[in-house]
């Protein structure tokens, strides 16, 4: 029987259907959306969430069915993102109405874990409502918005499973939780004033509750303290922007001498940008990025006439500026009326504090004044940092309202596997079943307290989404405390090459089966020679990665040091060059002996240290007082050249090993750089133009003698706006196409993705091959 | 012409090496009970529990800024017998010495290790050398035995380490790691900073009367660092370092950091490492400081319920957990 003759025959028939919903549908709304499109259609069945997917039965006249069936996707709510898994015809349901069945818990669904979201519009504009009773409450919530990854402890997503488990619903705020028509209808950080959570003060001063403490925060701020505010992911440490000294005490405070600072400026105007418009220069997609539902910390430059202090980012004209997007904060800038420096409020490197009494006790030497409140955060989250480089926003740091960050990877992962990351700027991955995950920004695993939320993401993130990995895949560098966790869990241990992971994580974003000729440009990780790698092009693709180029090698003395002191660099580059380095303050002689007989002198190929190398013979900084500082002043520098087109391109000769093995030789770099005849901007353009064409010149020797599809940029010095988008524009000219990392961080944040992905290759690749 | 240099045949058990063992090894270190004819060496009884210890030195180069590898064999081994609350009495020298070595410096190095076994108060009973081959055994290898008696009731060791406890050590740390690789490199700076090499036996004996001490280990190879390590290993807890209490020389401190070394990790050759219930901690302290080896003793740190990681507490207020010692540390830095 064909399906005209059925419609002919049995034209208005009752009859049911069944729905598996997947993709993310907890947490954001979407049983009272069906409940009330149900409504809508006088459909009669049920909704139920299983563990991250949702069931629907639903039985009525087929046309309204039909009808149903479409718009439960293309009317989702707004932070709903369902994905139709399966429709099925099930024998008809005899029943009264349409209702919502408690959550079922079998563990065999595809778990989404929301993000955490910014305050809405429709509660927005019930918290700016006098009379309404969440007038200014600093909680308030709806399906739409509020806390979600920082206030899960178990699945499936219901009250009971979050940290809103210890407050007892009002009678009010239990009835909108109940009502399907309603807007709060489960959604389950709903709160009141009546029995919410509130807010808290600690000063000096003593205690002060309720909604005071916001009044008393913003009277700390104006008087130029630094106030510790609690808020999704964690605390921030603030203070008014506009004031120097303010900003001086929080630097010293928090032995912060340098480093940028991120801002947090007062929603404002229509469309929340008024006041951001009058500082910093902004285009429709920084436009875009500020107001995205995940209110990321954009870097955006620095108006010429803005009146902001230097001091937020000294030597830098790039400012990192987000939006309000807790009611919390929402209330605190809108009262304040300007912006305030929000940075994270933890001890440098660890992960942002989380719990009262912790933040009070770490953070006693930044400041004494803490905005508290009683709501726990199940585990930290730091904001999330976007640039837009060659066009597109990339993610410098996966954080709140970001992750964790989820990939469809098909055919990978037949066996469950955990990635641990790296040892800076840590984060982890997991992957089961075609799908991987990877974590937000965990911090570097120096620290007690980043080890101790390490484990824990590790074991939540397994529980939450229900994935056991049987085997842990690891840098190759033993020394990465990630790594020597790995080896003592007792299961099989796939260490990747640090790079390997690099190239691995971009290929995963764009195209695994594509040919990659892949630039890993960073500071330094264990090359498969034993050297430190960190100038090398990969030709391949997950799994199959074969070295061949790199940066001429040269030894760096001191160690780790040489990370944090440029300087030496610059010595090491110079004695390389046979050329005696220009005075830097510093007495060298027993340094030159160590690194001429190679004690603690290890042999690299790193690119982020011919950059930190570059700006300190250029006079720009000996100390790096943190990470990645040589090269953004460099580029920062470069910038300031208003005669890009008159600038003298250096060519850095390549030599070919016998293996085939190219060698980028940096040292006709040096002479110019040290050319005082010349501007510092203009010798730092030359340097970011010679690398860029050095890139293209690689790129096209290599395709040469073996073609490969696309080019690939990664790795943490294309953290560099300057050097990506001058390498991206040459290979282009040159005829390639060329990539660059997007929703994972070119930095140490994406490799945990990558060394999922080559070593699933590389298991797939054993499998094949024995 | 008389050969001053050491040959095979010194190792041949023929007249070379009779003479060489006279001339250079029993005529520095003569004493009632070494015997060089007999076989065995017979030992008075000894009052307490007998202690033994052994240890292999094969540092370079043989002399340094402060000592020899004669000096060292004694001190070393000593100290092993002095952090285990134990006096040391007698010790046995096994020799291996390379083909062709320079006998004027094989007198001065037995000479120092003679002067070191009387300044200890221990005598050297039995002995022996072999000579090896040219090209083996890096000029000369000494290998010790120490034997001492400890009071019977007294009880130490790293079962008995508590949380709450306070850690202290006698002196500044790293001097003879930074001492002898500047000595090794021929750097030019030798001279200036001498090796801590030394008995430490004042030290402990200081502290062993009092009932509250409950570890002592002497920080050689790995250093301080690696001496927390072994007490976390063995306890399950956490020990916790004040680096800025930490003592160690500004000439230590700023080759360290030209070089790129962490002190914390540098060898000591006459330091002691205490861990001591918190009430005697003081009490401890001011027994070291009343030595003249003792003089910048300084309580570092402690024991805590935690995770058994050595952590680090900065002078900025940060904590960093500093790892298990590795043969050759790359940096992590990306
Ligand atoms: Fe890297
Ligand atoms: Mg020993
Ligand atoms: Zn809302
Ligand atoms: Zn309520």
């Amino acid at each position: 029987m064909n399906m005209k003759e059925e419609q002919i025959t049995r034209p208005c028939k009752p009859e049911a259907r069944r729905w598996l919903i997947g993709g993310r549908v907890q947490g954001v709304g979407f049983r009272p959306f069906v409940y009330r499109l149900a409504q809508r259609f006088r459909l009669t069945g049920h909704v139920q969430n299983t563990s991250g997917q949702v069931v629907i039965e639903a039985a009525g006249k087929k046309k309204l069915l039909d009808v149903f069936g479409v718009a439960l996707l293309a009317e989702a709510p707004p932070l709903a993102q369902p994905e139709m898994v399966h429709v099925e015809k099930i024998p008809y349901l005899e029943r009264d109405g349409f209702e919502i069945l408690q959550s079922s818990d079998n563990s065999s669904g595809r778990i989404h874990i929301p993000p955490d979201y910014f305050l809405c519009d429709d509660c927005k504009r019930e918290m700016q409502t006098p009379g309404d009773r969440r007038y200014r409450y600093p909680f308030i919530n709806c399906t739409q918005c509020g806390p979600r990854y920082t206030l899960i402890t178990k699945l499936p997503y219901d009250r009971p499973n979050t940290v809103m488990t210890s407050f007892e619903l009002c009678s009010q705020c239990l009835r909108e939780y109940e009502d399907p028509g309603d807007r709060r209808f489960h959604a389950e950080p709903v709160a009141c004033p009546t029995c919410g959570p509130q807010l808290c003060l600690s000063a000096p001063e003593g205690r002060i509750n309720g909604p005071a403490a916001l009044t008393a925060s913003v009277t700390a701020l104006r008087r130029g303290e630094i106030v510790a505010v609690k808020g999704i992911g964690g605390y921030h440490l603030m203070c008014d922007a506009r004031n120097e000294t303010a900003i001086g005490q929080l630097r010293t405070n928090k032995h912060r001498p340098h480093k940028p600072l991120a801002l947090m400026f007062p929603w404002c105007g229509d469309d929340g940008l008024a006041q951001v418009r009058d500082e910093l220069e902004i285009d429709a997609q920084g436009q875009a990025l500020l107001r995205a539902p995940a209110r990321p910390i954009v870097l955006l430059r620095r108006r010429r006439d803005s009146m902001l202090p230097r001091s937020i980012t000294p030597g830098i004209r790039e400012i990192g500026v987000m939006l309000p997007y807790s009611p919390l904060h929402h209330l605190l800038l809108h009262e304040l009326d300007k912006p305030v420096v929000a940075t994270s409020g933890n001890v440098s490197g660890e992960p942002v504090l989380t719990a009262n009494a912790e933040a009070e006790t770490r953070l006693a030497r930044v400041t004494r004044v803490f905005l508290h409140h009683n709501r726990p955060i199940a585990r930290p989250a730091d904001d999330p940092v976007v640039r837009v480089i060659a066009g597109k926003p990339r993610l410098v740091r996966v954080g709140r309202g970001v992750g964790p960050v989820e990939f469809d990877l098909p055919g990978l992962f037949v066996q469950p596997l955990l990635a641990v990351g790296g040892h800076m700027k840590n984060s982890i991955a997991l992957g089961w079943n075609g799908r991987a995950i990877l974590s937000p920004h965990i911090g570097d695993l120096d620290a007690p307290r980043s080890m101790a939320v390490f484990e824990q993401v590790i074991s939540d993130l397994q529980r939450l989404y229900g994935a056991f990995p049987q085997a842990i895949v690891c840098d190759a560098h033993k020394g990465y405390a990630s790594s020597r966790w790995a080896d003592r869990q007792g299961l099989p241990l796939i260490p990747v090459w640090h790079h390997h992971a690099h190239a691995s994580a971009l290929a995963a974003e764009h195209s695994r089966e594509l040919t990659w000729l892949t630039f890993t440009w960073d500071g330094v990780g264990l090359g498969e020679d034993n050297t430190l790698w960190g100038g090398e092009a990969l030709l391949g693709r997950p799994g199959v990665w074969r070295r061949v180029a790199r940066l001429c090698p040269f030894r760096l003395p001191g160690g780790e040091r040489a990370g944090r002191e440029p300087w030496r660099s610059a010595a090491a580059l110079c004695w390389e060059s046979g050329i005696e380095p220009p005075a830097m303050g510093i007495r060298l002689e027993l340094l030159k002996k160590a690194w001429k007989k190679g004690l603690n002198s290890r042999v690299t190929t790193a690119g982020g240290r011919l950059f930190d190398g570059a700006a300190s013979l250029l006079g720009l900084l000996r100390h790096a007082s943190y990470e990645g500082q040589a090269g953004m002043y460099l580029e920062n520098i470069a910038d300031a050249c208003d005669s890009e087109s008159e600038v003298d391109v250096i060519d850095l000769p390549l030599f070919q090993s016998a293996t085939g093995l190219l060698t980028a030789d940096w040292k006709p770099l040096l002479p110019a750089l040290l050319n005082e005849a010349i501007p510092v901007a203009r010798r730092a353009m030359q340097f970011h133009l010679s690398l860029a064409n050095s890139i293209m010149v690689q790129a096209q020797r290599i395709h040469a003698s073996t073609p490969f599809d696309r080019v690939g940029l990664t790795g943490g010095v294309f953290q560099n706006k300057l050097l990506a988008e001058l390498a991206v524009s040459q290979l282009t000219a040159a005829g390639f196409e060329a990539y660059l990392p997007e929703r994972t961080p070119c930095n140490d944040g994406g490799i945990a993705l990558g060394q999922l992905v080559e070593a699933a290759a590389g298991l797939e690749a054993g499998a094949h091959g024995g | 012409m008389e050969d001053r240099h050491v040959s095979l045949a010194h190792g041949n058990g023929g007249s070379y090496m009779r003479e060489l063992i006279e001339t250079v090894f029993a005529r520095h270190l003569s004493n009632p009970l070494l015997d060089v004819q007999a076989d065995a060496a017979a030992l008075p009884p000894m009052d307490g529990v007998i202690m033994i210890t052994t240890d292999g030195f094969t540092v370079q180069p043989l002399e340094f800024p402060g000592g020899t590898i004669g000096s060292l064999a004694v001190h070393g081994t000593v100290n092993d017998l002095a952090v285990s609350g134990a006096r040391p009495c007698y010790l046995t020298l096994n020799a291996f010495i390379e083909e062709g070595f320079d006998m004027a410096q094989l007198e001065r190095i037995v000479a120092s290790l003679a002067s070191a076994a009387r300044e200890t108060n221990v005598a050297v009973v039995a002995g022996d050398t072999k000579v090896l081959p040219r090209g083996q055994g890096g000029g000369l290898y000494l290998a010790a035995t120490g034997v001492g008696v400890r009071p019977p009731n007294l009880e130490l060791g790293l079962d008995r380490v508590k949380p709450g406890d306070l850690i202290l050590v006698s002196g500044p740390v790293g001097d003879h790691g930074v001492a002898v690789m500047l000595a090794r490199e021929q750097f030019g700076l030798s001279g200036e900073l001498l090796s801590d090499a030394a008995s430490v036996l004042p030290l402990t004996q200081a502290l062993v009367p009092l009932p509250g001490l409950h570890f002592m280990r002497d920080p050689t190879r790995g250093g301080l660092a690696t001496v927390l390590h072994e007490i976390c290993r063995a306890t399950g807890l956490e020990t916790r370092l004040n680096q800025a209490a930490v003592p160690v020389r500004d000439q230590v401190a700023s080759v360290c950091e030209m070089l790129g070394y962490d002190p914390f990790y540098l060898a000591c050759e006459g330091r002691v490492v205490a861990v001591v219930e918190s009430p005697q901690a003081s009490e401890a302290l001011a027994r070291l400081q009343a030595l003249p080896q003792g003089c910048q003793a300084a309580i570092i740190g402690s024991v805590n319920h935690g995770r058994p990681h050595v952590v680090l507490e900065t002078e900025l207020g940060g904590e960093r957990i500093l790892d298990e010692l590795e043969d050759d540390p790359l940096p992590r830095i990306c």
